[in-house]
């Protein structure tokens, strides 16, 4: 970037410098204090110190709302984006990113994340912390499968998952009221009956979370170390009706379809805290009642038939 | 027997132009495939006489109506974000043209899937297409689905369909089956329509 930019146009609010070669974007840019859209794609981009120092804390970092970086060398998401916090459409599509730090939700203006054609193996659940995001891309990845947190995103309007190596989805994805588009093609998703997975019986650690949870012991951040206290908003409610439990890591796994319309036949994996309890779709004794299995497969057909006009293709 | 369709070598030298032609060229009764294809391979795209029809949607691909052929086609004007791409679909006996005015289009070929499909569907042939190159696909072909595949470069198709029509198929590439979706405009004329 050339020196003085900032003194040359201090007004400045949209600056490309794609397909330029650049390696770094220097501190020339920090001063910009109107800059909202900043478009560095295929570029070199990639090594430490392509993004200035401190840029979070100066003046561009408070107006930079779209930032696009595909088509560089980024192998991890560079940490000075983070202090982004108005920050609303990022892309980092074609890069050589292998994994998304949870750090991530600290981008709390987010609503458009792109982070297609990268080498992503899996998404951390601090994802689903970003309150706007209505437009998630992640595409042409190696992503094996989907935390079921991500369900939390209730303004999520278009999720793309194509051409990753998915197998089954999280149940909860039934949940996400506004989806209007969903990508799933690509993926091998199972397609027959699958016994129930291995169960890695509980942590003491685990067993203690979920004592805190269901008793509902108070605690403050104050009372425990930063990594316990994240540890324990991470638990997931049983979707069990009849046990009210809480799981974090240790859980029964069961493959369930649900059934769009006698047409399409989506994998949804149920967690369940433990092999006691039974899944909604099924009764708790081996003899299923047709009542009650009728029941709560009325409850995953309603949601699914909601999602049938989502997935096509 | 029929007659041999009269075909000429158009040059289409504008987007006014290639309009133009095509009104001529539909007017008649009997039009040639390879005519027409020709005629929008010649287009040389110049954004300056498209950009007002290239609306683009961040969540989807859009179809934005340019021109309505006298009820005889509908041209219209697609525009794709990175990654956007459409699901596999048949085109209700109309035949099918494409021609890339920016980018490149990734163009997925499927047989028909049998009657009592159940099973992945058959890929025929894939291929991407370049800026200027003009595709054509009718349902005796079989069917495509259209994708924007760069992560860094959203894409503009200019599609030409007759007859019209404003619904087709869908098919789940996982098991053949189909569903009927009815196909909206995300702006004519250079206007957008809201729904």
């Amino acid at each position: 970037l050339p020196a003085g930019l900032s003194q040359w146009f201090p007004a400045l609010e949209v600056l490309d410098v794609s397909g330029t070669g650049l390696a770094e974007l220097g501190a020339e840019l920090l001063a910009l204090p109107r800059l909202h859209t900043l478009l560095a794609k295929n570029n070199r981009l990639g090594g430490p110190g392509s993004l200035p120092k401190g840029l979070g804390q100066a003046p561009v970092g408070r107006s930079l709302r779209v930032l696009n970086l595909s088509g560089n060398r980024f192998a991890e998401l560079p940490p000075a984006l983070l202090g982004l916090r108005g920050l609303q459409s990022l892309s980092l599509g074609g890069n050589r990113l292998h994994g998304i730090p949870p750090d991530i939700q600290e981008l709390r203006s987010l609503e458009f994340l792109y982070l297609g054609g990268n080498f992503i193996t899996s998404i951390p659940p601090e994802l689903a912390n970003l309150p706007s995001l209505s437009y998630l891309v992640l595409c042409d990845n190696k992503i094996q499968s989907i935390p079921p947190q991500l369900a939390q995103l209730h303004s999520l309007r278009s999720l793309s998952l194509h051409n990753n190596l998915l197998t089954y989805l999280p149940r909860e994805i039934l949940n996400l009221v506004h989806l209007e588009e969903l990508s799933l093609r690509g993926n091998p998703l199972v397609v027959r009956f699958v016994r129930d997975l291995t169960y890695n019986p509980p942590s003491l650690q685990e067993l203690a979370g979920r004592t805190v949870k269901t008793r509902n012991v108070p605690y403050a951040p104050s009372d425990l170390p930063e990594n316990l206290v994240r540890y324990l908003s991470l638990a997931s409610n049983c979707p069990n009706p009849k046990c009210g439990g809480v799981y974090f890591d240790s859980c029964v796994r069961q493959i369930k379809f649900v059934d769009f319309c006698g047409k399409y036949r989506l994998p949804l994996m149920h967690y369940l805290c433990s092999p006691e309890c039974s899944s909604p779709c099924s009764s708790a004794s081996q003899s299923s009642t047709s009542q009650s299995e009728s029941d709560s497969e009325d409850e995953a057909s309603v949601a699914a038939r909601r999602m049938q006009k989502v997935l096509l293709g | 027997m029929e007659q041999p369709v009269q075909t000429e070598t158009w040059k289409a030298r504008s987007l006014e132009e290639l309009i133009r032609i095509l009104h001529r060229i539909f007017a008649e009764d009997k039009v040639s495939v390879e005519e027409v294809q020709e005629l929008m391979e010649s287009y040389e795209s110049n954004p300056e006489e498209w950009l007002q029809y290239a609306k683009f949607d961040q969540y989807r691909y859009t179809r934005n109506l340019v021109d309505n052929g006298n009820g005889k086609f509908n041209l219209m004007i697609l525009c794709w974000g990175e990654g956007h791409g459409s699901s596999i679909h048949d085109h209700t006996d109309s035949h099918c043209f494409m021609k890339i005015l920016q980018g490149n289009l990734k163009e997925t070929l499927f047989e028909w899937p049998e009657k009592k499909g159940n099973g992945e569907m058959t890929k025929k042939s894939e291929r991407v297409l370049r800026e200027n190159q003009c595709a054509y696909i009718n349902d005796s072909i079989g069917l495509h689905r259209v994708e924007n595949i760069s992560h860094t470069e959203s894409a503009v198709s200019l599609h030409l369909y007759s007859p019209p029509f404003d619904s087709c198929n869908t098919f789940d590439q996982r098991t053949g089956h189909k569903h009927k979706v009815k196909m909206t405009f995300y702006s004519q004329f250079g206007e957008r329509t809201v729904c």
